[in-house]
């Protein structure tokens, strides 16, 4: 009902957002990359406990510090080591940074691998856990702003921890940190578009001026509202259902956003000196990863209705 | 979560109340007797509910109790608006100004003699109101209205045209705004009156829509006298009183909009097990099974939007441009819902059928709910409007230059 945050919350917010703001440069050598990942940062937040926020606090807070890190310029491994694992496997540690694939997916590249200390596989019913060593990884370059990379040789399932019956879980969960996160880079790469168009001058006053600029930035600001919202609503409840209108939302919602702000910066938009990429071109990656907007949809349209004849559907309504 | 879940918890019971007074009290029949049902049977009906639902204090729950309404708390209608809602009941249009904008307006800025006169005649069931806000030349920018008031004595006499005044057909009693000084700046040269629609002078003109229904209508003004002592506020202070009836709802309407939407899916999902005439069902098409789940996440997600707007207010804080933000999101989803609704329906759905008067904005007649959704996109301030304010209020963008 309320998505105002307590004052911890805030707090908890506002020191996430304290250490990145700290840490909001890249490096010189790095203003030409698709992706910078920095291990310094990544521990540093994990040293200071916001990776831990699932198990120490809970869902909600673990939430916010996906969506607080997905905003930052360095790619930041915290849905999986801080949401999903411990939502997952609450009684079990792990080594993160945590990459995590579906079992049909592991030849493919994957994402966070070649920071990952510990692979998570979503084997249908039950999920398997692998430690990650990098001598078995090659990294795959990639636009998309996150480490790609991929297992040289398919691993043995059966030589990992397998845990029987969490697959739902994950699955359930993966869907909220990818509603979290998009929500996060979507907030950004708004407030980094609002802050360019009101300085940008054309036609001697600022492109946020005109109307045709100002309605697609509130349509776009609006999808992104709600889909924080829904994410945030999504942790809290714990319910499948609410996982999936979160993920199906942020993964439908934003892809109008993705050109619309390139388009608003201009020329400088499509650069890659520029900062815009690294947050869309992360979204696109999370979209993909959750099986594309049409496959998401269809997934979940396939959980909700999976045969038109079927009559406890009707009274169960949608 | 918070304070205002366990404020709505503690009212469990009440909900119950509800919920067993509706299922007592809701007519089984009312949509079959009011689809179609000519405007004679729809007042009659409306009257009716609005007096049963009098009887338990749910008709006017926000009136003050020495005003004759049930004085509830917010959060108590909040569970009365989503129980009305889910059960399905008639939405009391023909009553909505008088219920929401009228009180919102007398009790702010009327007269003691004024609230006597009116006030207790709308609970009794007898007044039905319209608003005369908009002109020809006057909708989103309201404040360039030109309906002139002259003050002559004791009395002003009014000359103008106003235009997309709902159900004045039915009504008594107009809301009316009127130019008293036409040297002022825009808003500020403005009166507010109560117009008696039964003055002479007055001429009503409905508007044919293309969903066939006649909604609204056109008000002619020819030296229409209305007395001094139905000035609402100050005179030329007209602008400040209007703000007053257009926030009054408080988030409640969208509330029980929402709540519509929602049981409304499920006549999404009855459609689409219906054969289209190629044999195929719809809700085996991926297409449309991709535009379902679009549809129903967004409507989970206003429901939010509106839920953020009901706590700021139950914690007293000021709504900034959530409403805009909600009225903008609403109108949007409901035009891709009923779009959704005719394309399932396919040209079945788009042959001439009756309407269900007083229903919902999703009542599965979907050409003339998808139609109707374009109405939305305009009244209670355009999309473009709205999205206007947010942008300048909310995300601070630089207002776009005043025309030369």
């Amino acid at each position: 009902m309320d998505f105002q945050l307590t004052d911890d919350q805030q707090a908890l917010v506002d020191a996430v957002q304290a250490i990145l703001a700290d840490n909001a440069d890249l490096p010189q050598s790095e203003r030409l990359t698709y992706c910078c990942h920095d291990p310094a940062l990544q521990a540093l937040l994990e040293d200071n406990g916001f990776l831990g926020a699932a198990r120490s606090i809970g869902p909600i807070e673990a939430a916010l510090v996906v969506h607080e890190t997905a905003k930052s310029l360095f790619s930041i491994e915290a849905m999986v080591c801080g949401l999903v694992a411990p939502m997952t496997l609450p009684d079990v540690e792990l080594a993160g940074p945590v990459a995590l694939v579906t079992e049909r997916d592991l030849s493919k590249a994957i994402r966070n691998l070649t920071v990952a200390r510990t692979l998570l596989v979503d084997c249908g019913d039950d999920v398997v856990m692998l430690p990650v060593d990098q001598a078995e990884v090659v990294s795959v370059p990639t636009i998309y702003g996150y480490p790609f990379g991929r297992l040289i040789a398919l691993p043995d399932l059966a030589g990992g921890q397998r845990f029987v019956g969490k697959g739902a879980a994950l699955r359930q969960w993966w869907r909220v940190g990818i509603a979290a996160e998009i929500a996060g880079a979507a907030r950004a790469a708004i407030d980094f578009t609002i802050d360019y168009v009101k300085q940008r001058q054309v036609f001697g006053r600022p492109v946020g001026s005109f109307q045709s600029v100002q309605h697609r930035l509130v349509q776009r600001h609006g999808t992104v509202r709600a889909g924080y919202y829904l994410a945030m609503r999504a942790a809290w409840s714990g319910s499948v259902l609410d996982a999936d209108i979160a993920g199906a939302h942020a993964v439908q919602g934003i892809q109008a956003l993705l050109f619309d702000l390139h388009q608003f910066n201009g020329g400088m938009g499509v650069t890659l000196e520029y900062s815009l990429h690294f947050w869309t071109y992360r979204i696109r990656a999370l979209q993909a990863e959750a099986g594309g907007i049409t496959g998401m949809a269809l997934d979940i349209a396939d959980k909700r209705w999976p045969e038109p004849s079927v009559p406890a559907l009707a009274s169960e309504g949608c | 979560m918070s304070n205002v879940l366990a404020e709505l918890s503690a009212l469990e019971p009440f909900r119950a109340q509800v919920r067993e007074w509706l299922a007592d009290n809701l007519p089984a029949d009312w949509r079959e007797r009011m689809t179609g049902a000519d405007e004679a049977d729809h007042v009659v009906f409306q009257k009716a509910w609005f007096r049963k639902l009098m009887e338990p204090g749910y008709a006017a729950p926000h009136w003050p109790v020495e005003w004759g309404g049930s004085g509830m708390s917010f959060a108590q209608q909040i569970v009365l608006y989503e129980e009305i809602a889910r059960a399905g009941a008639p939405r009391l249009i023909l009553y909505f100004i008088a219920l929401h904008h009228v009180p919102g307006t007398l009790l702010h800025w009327g007269t003691e003699e004024q609230r006597q006169r009116h006030l207790p005649a709308i609970l009794a069931g007898d007044e039905i109101w319209c608003q005369g806000f908009s002109e020809p030349n006057a909708g989103s920018d309201l404040a360039s209205l030109r309906t002139r008031a002259e003050r002559r004595g004791d009395h002003f006499v009014v000359n103008g045209q106003k235009t997309w005044s709902s159900n004045a057909h039915l009504a008594r009693y107009c809301l009316l705004l009127a130019r008293t000084d036409p040297t002022a700046a825009k808003a500020r040269g403005i009166s507010y009156f109560i117009l008696d629609l039964q003055t002479p002078g007055v001429t009503l003109r409905p508007i044919k829509q293309m969903t066939g229904a006649s909604h609204f209508n056109e008000i002619f003004l020819d030296d229409v006298v209305i007395p001094a002592e139905n000035l609402i506020g100050p005179e030329h202070g007209g602008w400040a009183v209007a703000q007053s009836t257009l926030s009054s709802e408080r988030g409640l309407s969208v509330l029980e909009l929402a709540e519509r939407m929602r049981e409304g899916f499920k006549l999404l999902i009855a459609a689409a097990k219906v054969p289209t005439r190629a044999g195929r069902l719809p809700l085996e098409d991926d297409e449309i099974r991709r535009r379902m789940v679009d549809v129903r996440t967004r409507i989970e997600a206003l429901r939010l939007l509106v839920n953020n707007q009901l706590s700021a207010v139950l914690k007293g804080e000021a709504a900034g441009v959530e409403p805009s933000m909600i009225k903008l999101y609403y109108s949007d989803l409901l035009r891709d819902f009923t779009e959704l609704g005719v394309s399932i329906g396919g040209i079945e759905a788009q042959f001439l059928q009756g309407v269900l008067m007083g229903g919902a904005n999703e009542t599965g007649y979907w050409m003339q709910d998808y139609l109707y959704s374009w109405a939305w996109t305009i009244s209670g301030g355009s999309s473009e409007i709205q999205r206007n304010i947010i942008a300048e209020r909310g995300l601070k963008l630089p207002r776009e230059p005043q025309a030369a």
